[in-house]
């Protein structure tokens, strides 16, 4: 059944988030539970598995034996499922998962009313309609303003590596890279990208935003500000419709503080002539599907069907590479691996070359990263060839890795001098047991443990030898 | 795994059989406004399962089928209708809702009172819904260069059935759930009065879907949210009740009467209720023999049971028509 295994593989990383509300205390989790919105975002993103089983407790008026309940569950599923449970369990979304399966009180009245609609709580935004003076801004402003928004910060971490010139984001926006260790203070005036910043850099944008949102959500901890007021807010954005737009009035303080920082970020549209009304901007509004958050850097519409057309890169099997890309954050972007050849108006020729890798490598990009870099950006035409990227470019990217590696070092214990083959292997045959043998030779009577080994192997060779003893005596 | 999928509901819209459906001397009396608030909010879950999911509703009426909701015409602004923005609602839930209940009235106060109703055009519907489907699974631009099928939404079909079979359906619903398999729709079947439906049943079996008749119809929406909202992938780790026994009866293609035993065309497999000298299909010339030792059987055997039905007698190999199950047409993919 590969489907089945392809949607285990999928549920062992829950989504950043839900592990973020796992380390909250259960107070605040069950205040957040309150609004209805936040409810039905974090429905969305839950796995699969774990929202089908909330949807089959959610209209049950009483609480359900367990046993009733995974009785549907098929023997090769049991494991998944149980996992699933103890997942609902963690965020407080299922009480008491042990005899009897029911949703946690907060928790099922909101997303019930969600689903219903109704209420009094205004969670999904008041909306206002356009006057004539200031009219609403259409979906195309609105993606311009985002994709502008978030490649200037972008384009900030790549072009920092550089030395080349570009415009500085607002210091909210640089605060948050360099706490997040994106980015690191190098001179009193100017930040350096770090290795991690690197790698961020090759994510898709769905995971950059979260990585940037949840670093914002830690930092709002610290500034003591209310966390359930920052995620309700977010999941308020997210289920908002693009391009209309909605009052701050029944916004909280903290809230309207953050519409200021989430404008940097181009999540929020907002005209200074109007503070009183904003706008989502698709990043926002994209936040918990899996639609791609920007719209294309080509601006060929942007509408959802294009998306797909998004891949520019062709690469061929002697690692030449063809961009189609005018846009100069991918062309940055592409520079960090790629020896750029020539630029076209629409076209960026290069090679990957081993200098090329071996500097991307230096600054802690793995090969796989940009192997899938390459992958998630094929051009259409690329997508014909099976597999994706060329085996010898890929195998080379690999083996380029590889001669980075060629020593590696583990700290431990050397254990030598035995007194017989018999007593070596015995000892070794312990240590292969508990799995801590780096290295062995036979010839020369000796092995190497990792340092955890060290403690258990030294005990049973101190008794190893006790009972040698006894046994002469 | 994870990834977006498309429902197509259909609504068998019977005014005749809601009013005997709503009958407070039914064990279980179920309204039509009820069913519709249970309805709404499984459409609701739907969308909340996943942004990306897609739904569409069909109708059928008396003697027509019609396109209720559909997900891409309401994200088209030019066809969607108006909804009044609310800040307690979900914008997706309330275009669904409002647009589903507006048509639908809308199409009960054109329906008037006819002297005699036509018969509910569930075939129209369901047609309707494998053409949709088809077409979101073969875009207009994709063409000339094939996409890869990770990004293409599971589909389903929901019936939502109260009246009962209309024999001369048999052979257009059948070759909607050949057109189904093809396109790896599965087909669900929700009863939600009246009689075992044969033909429905035949559907959600050959197309892997489940077929449930309604017993407790106070708990339609749990019924519907544990059966029809998982998708094919929970469906293997969390089980959807399936029927044990599937009436595979076939109706005949001459007088459309659903029969246990009738006479197959051996060229192109019709179905017939008594010996015919030429199928009406192929236009195949059967012997004159056989058919004289075919009506012989018949006789005797009607004369010997007594039965209206045409009986199992003994298959003869090698003459042009003979007697089979006409299960096993069923079987045939």
């Amino acid at each position: 059944m590969p489907a089945v295994e392809e949607l285990s593989a999928k549920d062992v990383g829950a989504h950043p988030l839900l592990v973020f509300l796992q380390s909250q205390p259960k107070r605040a989790l069950s205040r957040l539970y309150q609004r209805p919105s936040s409810c039905l975002c974090i429905f969305r993103l839950l796995g699969p598995l774990e929202r089908q089983i909330v949807m089959n407790v959610l209209w049950l008026d009483a609480s359900i034996p367990a046993s009733t309940m995974s009785s549907w569950v098929v023997r090769e599923g049991k494991k998944q499922y149980d996992q699933a449970l103890i997942e609902l369990s963690r965020i407080d979304v299922l009480v008491n998962s042990a005899t009897e399966l029911t949703l946690s009180a907060t928790f099922k009245a909101s997303l019930r009313q969600a689903i219903t609609g109704g209420g009094s709580t205004g969670s999904f935004g008041v909306p206002l309609s356009g006057d004539s003076e200031h009219p609403t801004p259409t979906i195309a402003t609105l993606d311009t303003y985002a994709l502008e928004k978030w490649e200037s910060i972008l384009h900030y971490m790549v072009s920092s590596g550089t030395g080349l010139p570009s415009t500085k984001p607002s210091a909210g926006v640089e605060f948050l890279l360099e706490r997040s260790g994106l980015m690191a203070k190098a001179r009193e005036t100017s930040s350096q990208i770090t290795s991690s910043g690197f790698q961020f850099l090759l994510h898709t944008p769905h995971d950059q935003l979260w990585a940037l949102l949840l670093q914002y959500l830690e930092m709002s901890e610290e500034r003591k500000t209310d966390i359930v007021e920052v995620i309700s807010f977010l999941f308020m954005l997210s289920t908002m419709e693009l391009g209309k737009e909605y009052s701050v009035d029944t916004l909280t303080k903290a809230q309207e503080h953050m519409l200021s920082d989430l404008r940097d970020y181009g999540l929020v549209w907002q005209r200074k002539a109007t503070p009183q009304r904003f706008s989502p901007t698709r990043l926002a509004t994209t936040l918990t599907s899996s639609l791609p958050p920007l719209p294309t850097a080509t601006g060929t519409g942007g509408a959802g069907s294009d998306s797909k057309g998004e891949g520019f890169i062709i690469l061929e099997t002697n690692y030449r590479i063809y961009a189609y890309t005018d846009n100069p954050l991918q062309t940055a972007v592409l520079n960090l691996f790629v020896t750029l050849k020539s630029r076209f108006p629409n076209l960026v020729v290069g090679s990957i070359t081993r200098d090329s890798v071996k500097r991307a490598l230096m600054n802690g990009i793995t090969a796989d990263q940009i192997i899938s870099y390459l992958t998630t950006h094929a051009h259409p035409q690329m997508r014909k060839n099976k597999p994706l990227i060329p085996v010898t470019v890929q195998d080379q990217i690999r083996l380029w890795e590889l001669e980075k590696n060629r020593v590696k070092s583990d700290e431990g214990y050397l254990y030598t001098s035995f007194a017989s083959l018999a007593d070596y292997e015995y000892v070794l045959k312990h240590g292969r047991e508990l799995g801590v043998i780096l290295w062995e030779s036979a010839a020369k009577r000796c092995f190497f443990t990792s340092v955890e080994g060290h403690a258990s192997i030294r005990l049973f060779i101190e008794r190893l030898g006790q009972n040698q003893q006894n046994n002469r005596s | 795994m994870d990834r977006s999928s498309h429902l197509s509901v259909i609504l068998d819209l019977c005014p005749t059989q809601w009013l005997l459906s709503a009958q407070p001397s039914n064990p279980h009396p179920l309204s039509f406004d009820t069913f519709l608030s249970h309805l709404l909010v499984f459409l609701n879950s739907h969308i909340a399962y996943k942004h990306e999911n897609s739904l569409a509703i069909f109708g059928a009426l008396p003697g027509k089928s019609l396109l209720f909701y559909s997900s891409e015409e309401a994200g088209d602004p030019s066809t969607a209708e108006v909804v009044q923005p609310d800040p307690n609602s979900y914008r997706f839930f309330k275009t669904v809702d409002q647009s589903l209940v507006r048509r639908i009235s809308r199409e009960f106060d054109i329906l008037g009172q006819p002297d005699t109703e036509e018969p509910c055009a569930l075939v129209g519907a369901l047609t309707k819904a494998i053409c949709y489907i088809n077409r979101l699974l073969h875009p207009a631009q994709s063409l000339s260069s094939p996409e890869d099928s990770a990004n293409l939404p599971d589909p389903r079909i929901l019936i939502l059935s109260v009246s009962p079979d209309a024999s001369n359906s048999y052979i257009p619903i059948m070759n909607s759930i050949f057109s189904a398999q093809k396109l790896k729709i599965t087909i669900d079947v929700c009863k939600t009065f009246g009689p075992d439906s044969v033909f429905l049943q035949q559907a959600a079996y050959l197309t892997g879907g489940s077929y449930i008749y309604l017993e407790h119809r106070e708990a339609l929406l749990q019924y519907l949210v544990m059966s029809f909202l998982p998708t094919p992938s929970i469906r293997k780790i969390i089980t959807v009740p399936t029927e044990d026994k599937t009436d595979f009866r076939a109706a005949c293609f001459c007088h459309k009467h659903v029969v246990d035993v009738g006479y197959v065309c051996s060229v192109c497999l019709s179905i017939f209720c008594q010996p015919v000298p030429v199928c009406s299909t192929c236009r195949t010339k059967f012997p004159m023999k056989t058919l004289q030792r075919l009506n012989m059987t018949r006789a005797s055997s009607l004369t010997g049971t007594g039965a209206s039905q045409p009986s199992a007698s003994r298959p003869t190999n090698g003459t042009p028509a003979k007697q089979v199950y006409t299960g096993l047409a069923a079987n045939l993919r």
